[in-house]
């Protein structure tokens, strides 16, 4: 059995709202993709990812695994990334449209039936994988 | 009575607001319904709803409104709200080794995603969170992550509840190294161990509720 891994880069999701986002990955995912992203939804974002993909759960895909490396922000990095926050929302609130821009870091999302566990630390994980 | 009326009335209009949603979220299996029961139990002598080891036994939002919670001389009214457990796969296969048949694994498993759905929705209706998590497992889960950041990010006051200390394998203090910018609270619902820490959480974070 081949196991197939995609490698999106955040051009291919930043600016998009957060349905076209959401869709995209889980559509590769059910299709039985590995995706490695560069870059991390927000939490709010990634949240509504798990709620659509249990919209979507059947007896042939019973949900996603995922794990997202975001960078630690402190001091007045933290305090900037918390203000993009705040300028995403105020822009969807004016567009009506949810469109964040991605955080540095990683995302791995792939289908449960193939990733087992996903073992993570505060700046690694590790993937196990069952074909 | 009368007396008590009145102080309640005038308690309400200068004491600020005394009244919250208390949010129980966490993965599941980790005993969510158990500390919602013993909560309940401890001040109103009734339980919120069945706990069990398997998997999604809590399929829908269940409530125990207006119980009164004291701690010293300081008195809260919460709503209680055992949510579902947040999980991002549910396979229906998984409730077969519980002896549970095919068409009945298949429907929990149904109803577990909307319960899953459900929870999610709940976020923006929660004042205050306890985020309950097994002590004897290892916390770093994306599940807990995703639920911490949205209650950053919608500015939700967040007490970690370290539960099931009274097992062996307990290691309560990974939750405080994973997580050390939130306050936490090491318990066991089962056994009532160190409940009176948990409320006194409770009514110091709560009041900073929206």
């Amino acid at each position: 059995m081949k196991l197939k891994m995609d490698f999106v880069s955040s051009a291919k999701l930043n600016g998009k709202p957060e349905k076209k986002k959401i869709d995209y990955i889980l559509n590769r995912v059910k299709d039985g993709s590995i995706l490695v992203i560069d870059g991390v939804m927000k939490a709010e974002e990634e949240m509504n990812l798990i709620k659509e993909t249990m919209r979507r759960v059947d007896d042939g895909f019973p949900g996603i695994e995922v794990c997202s490396l975001k960078k630690q922000l402190k001091g007045l990095n933290y305090v900037f990334d918390r203000l993009s926050d705040s300028k995403d929302r105020f822009f969807s609130w004016m567009t009506k449209k949810e469109m964040a821009e991605l955080k540095t870091g990683m995302t791995l999302v792939g289908p449960a039936k193939i990733i087992k566990k996903i073992k993570k630390n505060p700046d690694s994980f590790s993937v196990v994988t069952e074909m | 009575m009368v007396f008590e009326g009145l102080i309640n009335f005038f308690r309400n209009i200068f004491g600020g607001r005394k009244q919250i949603s208390l949010g129980i979220y966490g993965c599941t299996n980790v005993g969510k319904t158990t500390l919602a029961n013993k909560i309940a139990l401890d001040w109103t002598g009734e339980t919120v709803g069945k706990a069990s080891h398997i998997p999604h036994e809590t399929r829908y939002v269940q409530k125990k409104e207006k119980v009164e919670i004291k701690s010293d001389s300081k008195r809260l009214n919460i709503n209680i709200l055992d949510m579902p457990g947040i999980s991002t796969k549910i396979d229906y296969r998984q409730f077969l080794k519980y002896k549970i048949n095919k068409k009945a694994a298949k429907e929990r498993a149904k109803e577990a995603t909307k319960g899953v759905v459900e929870a999610i929705k709940w976020l923006d209706n929660v004042d205050t969170v306890l985020a309950v998590m097994d002590s004897t497992k290892d916390p770093l889960t994306q599940v807990n992550i995703t639920l911490l950041g949205n209650l950053e990010a919608r500015n939700i006051p967040v007490i970690l509840v370290a539960n099931k200390v009274d097992l062996k394998r307990s290691k309560p203090e990974q939750i405080k190294e994973a997580f050390p910018q939130y306050p936490v609270v090491h318990i066991s619902a089962l056994k009532g161990r160190n409940m009176d820490e948990l409320y006194d959480a409770i009514i110091k974070h709560a009041r900073k509720a929206k």
